[in-house]
């Protein structure tokens, strides 16, 4: 078992390895170019050991040694999320790196992306499976990290194609588009914000309890200890961490310019890992915190109510943004914030609804990757196939693409939550969560559940139709013979009938057949007529002509990229431009302004001798009788 | 035992400007490799030796070599950064005198004997049981790494040397009365018979280390000499040199702790603002090497502000400084690869792209910048050490919470920042060079070694020595008699 | 002692016969000053002051080598000047007479008005300079005595008004002789234009006697009035450091640079006067006095000398700028270190701390020297000085334990 969970983790790095290595040393060589196979078999051996966790592993804790003397040892939890959510995780990973093997053949820099693409995978599968929240945020920090290296992985900014945005265009001193580094920069430079909270929060738990495992501290305990306040900001800045992970508001500007990097990355990004992982984190917390028990500790009321506030604005906000977005991956990248709201808010309804509310928002989760990747993953063939980031493409291009073509109409039925789909399901609980809580919390979360749904079941067809039918002409395909690339894609879509199954059958152990209860409910069908008659609007009006002004404006995600690219710099440089004022005068002080003036007080002194001796004894004698006077007078 | 371990550097460095270049270096850099395997023996073992030296006159005491945890700790970041740095100073320094214009066989001699003799003081420094032996490697340290700038600096090498002597002496000095007054009151300067340092003597020694460590206003010195130096000599002075401060505030405290105590609030202050003051300074440098120096100024601020955190605290400043060294020596090195490759390119508005041309140097610094943010390295430690160590001293105060969380998001955010500026973005048109082997794999052992810090067994070694050496020098203060 | 007194004896016959030798033949005159020397130290080879006996004898004979590089006017007869101070210097240690130390006080200083004359390389002897230097030696001269005489007086008959005059005159007497600020006006016009080589016996051997005289005198005549006046002694100190480092800082001759380090390195040693009473740091105080007073011979004999040969040996000449400067674990640190801990100890720590900020002053223009006088290894008198110096300088790598001792063997009767 040791040896296991240690393959787990270490398979992808150890055989990324060689390709890092090999690559420095004979950059696009042939034999370099064959090493990602190594690379993509040591996410097959994370995938396996994954898939075997989740047959075989009976629930529960195992524990490495690590820190004992500080009570903080690598633990790991085998539980109802971290089974499917590691198996998921490892398969979409192993899947993309399939896909990946193809469209990075010809990358100038094959070492560096697939070093990072398994270390992502591995300190994903590292948040899933931590129950300690130190080893946690090895892995946390490495997601961060990774994400990183791969945004900026068209480190030369030399590719029309690795932008986002319209290259030159301004608004005002914005400039509206991005350059791979800069996507880097903008990723990291969010999450380090966002993590540094955490990590305090982290510390500030343990300084508390002496104890990191997830599941063993006493939550309640330690709200009642805090207080109200002390609750609130605690899991605040804990939050920090998931909220820019997972780019919610304001911090979601991250996630659109994050398509700079290869699409594989995206599609990985956005499924399974990093974003998925903050969702991911606050439902693991929120599992075992209990909240729906802690009504009674001050504080928690507050902080669920502000998630989910949160978590549904962002969705809202995610929504209208895609609605506007006519770049292919950034349309998708803002269908994900939609996402990843909804599953905020849905996982803070547990306060209220109890831990079911949890398990749906989970299984949104899961729909959700599976979908998503898919999604990205088409959406990358379409890049390579038609030279544009753009949406662009007819029937003509949709006969070519067959496979592409097919599952992107699953993927987008799936998830816009067209009955009787999987996501309709799923999202059928999550309307009864929300109109449960309309007693206490009013009906706002509901109604931005519903208009949310509405408008992501419309950007979805809007996706379809422009890329496969309605969109203009493509001028040049290059379609090759690519295999391995739809092989992907068809796999990660299939999976989403196999949650269908799950949910249809019943047999699953905590969904049982409440989701089928829901979806059976009136009022849920009543929306997925609703998300329907939108999907099929949209398909065949994908755009409105009359309504461009307010596209663009959403596309501009409503000038949101102003507090990153202008506001938060602007004081900065200001702070940095006073700062570096004070440390010139303070070093023209010291190095300038002093010894100039021990200088003239030198001067000063080598002024007496003028080479008289006369002089000299005047001063001298002068010197002896003032120091004979004053002693006789002074001392005496 | 110990003694004779520490010997080996010493008497290397008499007798490496006798050999060849190339046996002198890998000389140098086995026996601090040596004494480093040692150090990781003695931190696994718990080792905790005194070997007696010398006895001096009344007021000062014992000499003894003091081998505790803490001692071994700052041991290990001196001899494997020592040891590496001693291998780069190969290749560039034969850029170097290549670019002076001098002969290298000769040069390279003297060079290596400073060098030896800056690293070996610095060995001996974290050893010493007395405060005066304490005073007098410092000041050889000072002496061998100023001879290096005068000799080879850049620049104005000879001014910035002189203007790098002056500040550091005072430094010294300062702390120098500090320590007499301290003789004078216990009639001994040896660690383990000072009973209590008066509260003139504390300010002198916090003053003069401030000075040397640096915090704000003092620090004016540090971005000349650290930029102005010749890089491998950068490469002990930012990572090792200046982190002693903090090395002797902390034997201080082991010792007597009540100044930091009383005067927390103000030193944590003090702390946060020279950090957050010399951060945002990074992001206005256009020399690499004075962005790097500025950065040091930023680093040595959590150090000041860990002092006031209680025993997590202390050991924060241990974690710190081990960090900060392995990062800032990987990254001044780096600077260096880029200078040695490119005829002295150090503005950074000349560079961009530069992963293209030196990929394993952009690599590298990479992973000092990790170091330094407290990525997947042993910083990591260090910060979540400061973090427990605030709440455990301030509660949940929000202001000092917020302090610091920003004090930490500026370091992650300077570090990602230059490392935009100078490895991504449009290549800025060089030839692609070899670089040197010796330009880069010391990097990436240092590097390595920092991210093994971080999973067993090496993190199990290290902070279950330091929790042990600072709780137990808490208790009986070690060096100290016990109250 | 009475083999001290003999082989004084023998001594001086040889200096006599040195001299007298030198009309006939340098070389003898040379070897029989240094075989003067080599008696002085053999006969005090089982004294508790050995130590201090040999570093004296090893900077006289430095200093009568320094005199042999060039041929002056009164070649021959220079050596055994020298090594008549030199002889002077080592044998105060062991008296206690006052009126032996007032006459070794004088037979120290006189011969250098001789010194200061000469001229080499047939150059006019240096008139003009010497007739400052000797006025003011002269000066001091009769300051220091009266003042001597008045502590003596004032100690039998318990006048204190009369001791307080008597010190103040013997401090002054003292600065004027060393050349500590604000009496110092000498120092740089004698220091540029005299020849080098006498200098490096004026600014190096001769120092340590009115020291040495000054704390025996004050010792023996000690009156509880004297912790009052101990302030007088620090204004002095503080003042010349100042004035030496300050000024050292803009002047251009190496000379001259030399000069201003005197007076401020005066005014280190004549700092240590400030705690004469206190008794627990007294050895301390006296062993840094002396041990600096040591550092400045040597130092400033190699200088002088290399002045002289416009250069010498790179390394050497920056091993002893940083002795002055005073880093460890050459002997200009432990001179500085003790006379700071016993600074810190008696409780002045305003004049620690200006001490140090001195030392920092300093650090540019030592440096300067340095870079002035690094020229390239060449075999020779002026390299050989300068190599003994720097040995000398090294031999405190292991902390000089043996130098407190010594100072307190130094006041072992009174």
């Amino acid at each position: 078992m040791n040896w296991e969970l240690i393959f787990l983790f270490i398979s992808p790095v150890l055989c990324s390895l060689p390709i890092a290595f090999f690559w420095v040393k004979e950059p696009g060589s042939e034999r370099a170019r064959k090493l990602p196979l190594l690379s993509v078999f040591g996410l097959f051996i994370s995938f396996v050991i994954a898939i075997h966790i989740l047959l075989k592993y009976p629930d529960g804790t195992y524990t490495i040694p690590w820190l004992p003397e500080y009570n903080i040892n690598f633990v790991f939890i085998f539980d109802y999320l971290s089974k499917y959510m590691g198996a998921l995780t490892a398969f979409i990973a192993f899947m993309i790196g399939i896909y990946g093997l193809e469209y990075m053949k010809h990358d100038y820099r094959l070492g560096w992306y697939w070093f990072f693409f398994n270390m992502f995978t591995a300190s994903m599968l590292l948040v899933v499976y931590s129950d300690n929240l130190l080893m946690l945020l090895i892995g946390w920090e490495g997601l961060g990290l990774a994400s990183w290296g791969l945004i900026g992985h068209w480190f030369r900014d030399d590719d029309e194609l690795a932008y986002v945005g319209i290259i030159g265009r301004k608004i005002g001193p914005l400039k509206m588009y991005w350059p791979p580094s800069y996507g880097g920069w903008r990723a990291i430079s969010t999450i380090r914000v966002g993590d540094m909270p955490m990590f305090f929060a982290v510390a500030a738990i343990y300084a508390l309890t002496g104890n990191l495992n997830i599941s063993q501290i006493h939550w309640g305990m330690l709200f009642s200890k805090i207080g109200a306040a002390g609750t609130v900001f605690l899991m605040l800045c804990f939050l920090m961490g998931p909220f820019t992970k997972s780019a919610q508001l304001p911090f979601s500007e991250w996630l659109m310019t994050a398509m700079t990097g290869p699409t594989t990355v995206s599609a990985l990004l956005h499924s399974a890992t990093m974003v998925a992982a903050g969702t991911y984190l606050f439902i693991r917390m929120s599992w075992y915190i209990h909240p729906w028990a802690l009504h009674s500790v001050p504080g928690v009321a507050v902080l669920y109510f502000f998630v989910m506030l949160l978590g549904l604005i962002s969705a809202f906000y995610g929504a209208l943004v895609a609605i506007g977005c006519l770049e292919r991956k950034v349309l998708l990248a803002a269908s994900t914030m939609s996402s990843l709201g909804l599953m905020f808010g849905c996982a803070a309804a547990s306060y209220w609804f109890g831990k079911l509310a949890l398990v749906i928002a989970f299984w949104y989760l899961l729909t959700h990757a599976f979908a998503k990747a898919t999604l990205f993953l088409v959406a990358g063939h379409l890049i390579h196939a038609t030279h544009t980031r753009f949406c662009c493409g007819d029937l003509s291009l949709a006969k070519k693409m067959k496979t592409g073509l097919v599952a992107t109409i699953i993927a987008t039925v799936a998830l816009g939550g067209l009955p009787p789909l999987t996501a309709y399901w799923v999202k059928a609980g999550m309307d009864g969560v929300m109109h449960h809580l309309v007693e206490m919390v009013g009906s706002t979360p509901l109604y931005l559940l519903i208009l949310t749904s509405l408008l992501y079941s419309a950007f979805l067809a809007k996706f379809l139709s422009l890329n496969f039918w309605k969109g203009c002409k493509c001028s040049s395909l290059h379609l090759h013979e690519e295999r391995l690339m739809p092989f992907a894609y068809a796999c990660v879509v299939s999976m989403v009938f196999l949650l269908l199954y799950k949910i249809l059958s019943g047999t699953d152990p905590l969904v049982e057949k409440h989701l089928l209860e829901f979806g059976l409910e009136k009022d849920s069908l009543m929306v997925g007529l609703g998300v329907t008659a939108t999907y099929l609007f949209a398909l065949v009006v994908p755009r409105i002509s009359v309504l461009s002004p307010i596209g663009t404006f959403l596309g501009d995600r409503m000038y949101l990229p102003a507090l990153n690219d202008f506001i938060v710099p602007s004081i900065g440089w200001a702070i940095s431009k006073l700062i570096e004022y004070t440390h010139k005068a303070i070093d023209w002080f010291c190095h300038f302004g002093l010894p100039d003036f021990m200088l003239s007080i030198s001067r000063r002194i080598r002024s007496i001798q003028v080479g008289y001796l006369r002089v000299y004894m005047k001063i001298a004698l002068a010197f002896v009788m003032l120091t004979i006077f004053v002693s006789m007078m002074g001392w005496l | 035992m110990i003694l004779e371990f520490l010997l080996i550097p010493l008497i290397v460095t008499f007798l490496a400007p006798l050999m060849r270049p190339k046996l002198s270096t890998v000389v140098s850099a086995i026996s601090f490799l040596i004494p480093f395997f040692y150090v990781i023996y003695g931190l696994a073992e718990n080792i905790v030796v005194k070997q007696h030296v010398i006895s001096l006159v009344k007021p000062i005491g014992e000499f003894y070599i003091l081998g505790d945890q803490i001692s071994f700790s700052f041991a290990l970041a001196i001899c494997l950064v020592s040891a590496m740095v001693a291998l780069y100073s190969l290749p560039y320094m034969a850029h170097r005198f290549d670019e002076m214009g001098r002969e290298f066989e000769s040069e390279y001699r003297k060079y290596i004997f400073f060098y030896d003799l800056y690293a070996t003081s610095m060995l001996w420094l974290v050893f010493s049981g007395n405060f005066i032996m304490l005073y007098i490697f410092l000041e050889i340290s000072l002496l061998a790494s100023f001879l290096l700038i005068y000799m080879y600096g850049y620049g104005d090498r000879r001014k910035v040397a002189t203007l790098y002597f002056i500040w550091t002496h005072i430094a010294g000095m300062l702390a120098l009365i500090g320590f007499l007054l301290v003789a004078s009151n216990n009639g001994s300067l040896a660690f383990n018979s000072i009973a209590k340092i008066g509260f003139t003597a504390w300010l002198l020694i916090f003053l003069g280390m401030i000075v040397k460590l640096p915090g704000l206003g003092p620090h004016v010195w540090l971005p000349w000499a650290h930029a102005e130096a010749p890089t491998p000599v950068s490469a002990l002075l930012s990572p090792l040199t200046v982190g002693l401060g903090a090395y002797v505030i902390l034997r201080a405290y082991l010792i007597s702790p009540w100044f930091i105590k009383k005067y927390m609030m103000p030193i944590f202050i003090y702390g946060v603002i020279s950090s957050v003051y010399a951060g945002f300074m990074v992001f206005r440098q256009n020399d690499y090497k004075r962005l790097l120096a500025f950065s040091t100024i930023s680093q040595m601020g959590y150090c000041l502000i860990a002092f006031c955190l209680g025993t997590y605290g202390i050991m924060a400043v241990i974690i710190q400084y081990i960090s900060h060294a392995f990062g800032k020596a990987i990254l001044f090195m780096t600077a260096g690869g880029i200078i040695a490759n490119y005829h002295g390119l150090r503005d950074i508005t000349k560079m961009g792209g530069m992963h293209e041309y030196v990929p394993t140097i952009s690599n590298a610094a990479l992973i000092g910048f990790m170091n330094l943010g407290g990525i997947l390295t042993v910083g990591m430690f260090g910060e979540f050490f400061i973090l427990k160590g605030l709440v455990d001293t301030f509660g949940f105060d929000i202001s000092t919470i917020l302090a610091v969380v920003f004090v930490f998001i500026i370091s992650g955010l300077y570090s990602f920042y230059t490392f935009k500026r100078i490895y991504c973005g449009k290549p800025a048109g060089y030839e692609k060079v070899k670089v040197n082997r010796l330009l880069d794999t010391p990097l990436f052992v240092i590097g390595v070694i920092s991210i093994l810090f971080i999973f067993p067994p090496l993190a199990n070694i290290l902070l279950n020595a330091v929790k042990t050496g600072v709780i137990k020098a808490a208790i009986l203060t070690i060096g100290g008699v016990a109250p | 002692m009475m083999v001290l007194l003999l082989s004084a004896l023998v001594s001086l016959i040889l200096i006599v016969f040195g001299a007298v030798c030198s009309l006939k033949d340098l070389r003898l005159s040379l070897a029989a000053s240094i075989l003067a020397l080599i008696i002085v130290l053999v006969s005090s080879i089982t004294t508790q002051l050995f130590p201090y006996v040999l570093l004296v004898v090893a900077i006289g004979i430095l200093t009568v080598f320094s005199m042999s590089i060039r041929e002056n006017q009164i070649s021959g007869v220079d050596y055994s000047l020298v090594a008549l101070i030199a002889l002077i210097t080592a044998y105060i240690a062991y008296t206690n007479d006052i009126s032996f130390i007032l006459a070794a006080f004088v037979i120290a200083s006189v011969p250098t008005y001789a010194l200061v004359f000469v001229s080499t390389d047939g150059a006019k002897p240096h008139v003009d300079v010497a007739l400052k230097y000797i006025v003011f030696m002269v000066l001091a001269t009769v300051l220091f005595i009266i003042g001597t005489l008045f502590l003596a007086y004032s100690n039998s008959s318990g006048n204190t008004m009369l001791y307080t005059l008597g010190f103040v005159m013997l401090i002054l007497g003292l600065g004027m002789e060393v050349g500590c600020a604000p009496m110092h006006e000498w120092v740089p016009d004698v220091f540029s234009a005299a020849d080098p080589l006498p200098l490096s016996v004026v600014a190096s051997i001769t120092k340590i006697v009115p020291f040495v005289a000054a704390y025996k005198i004050i010792l023996l005549t000690a009156l509880p009035q004297l912790s009052k006046l101990t302030i007088f002694v620090a204004f002095i100190a503080v003042i010349s450091m100042f004035t030496g480092n300050i000024g050292a800082l803009t002047a251009k001759e190496t000379g001259r640079i030399l000069a201003y380090s005197t007076v401020a390195n005066m005014g280190y040693v004549i700092a240590t006067l400030a705690i004469v009473t206190s008794k627990n740091y007294l050895y301390l105080a006296f062993a840094g006095a002396l041990l600096q007073l040591i550092v400045n011979a040597f130092g400033k004999a190699s200088f002088f000398a290399s002045i002289k040969t416009n250069g010498c040996s790179r390394p050497l000449m920056y091993l002893l700028a940083l002795s002055f400067i005073g880093l460890p674990p050459l002997m200009g640190f432990w001179s500085k270190f003790f006379i700071l801990t016993s600074l810190v100890g008696a409780g002045l720590i305003w004049l620690a701390f200006l001490l140090i900020v001195n030392s920092a002053i300093s650090i540019p223009y030592y440096l300067r020297i340095a870079r002035n006088l690094a020229g390239e290894t060449f075999p020779g008198k002026v390299t050989a000085i300068a190599l003994i110096s720097s040995v000398a300088m090294l031999i405190t790598v292991l902390p000089p334990n043996w130098f407190v001792s010594l100072a307190k063997a130094f006041f072992g009767g009174v």
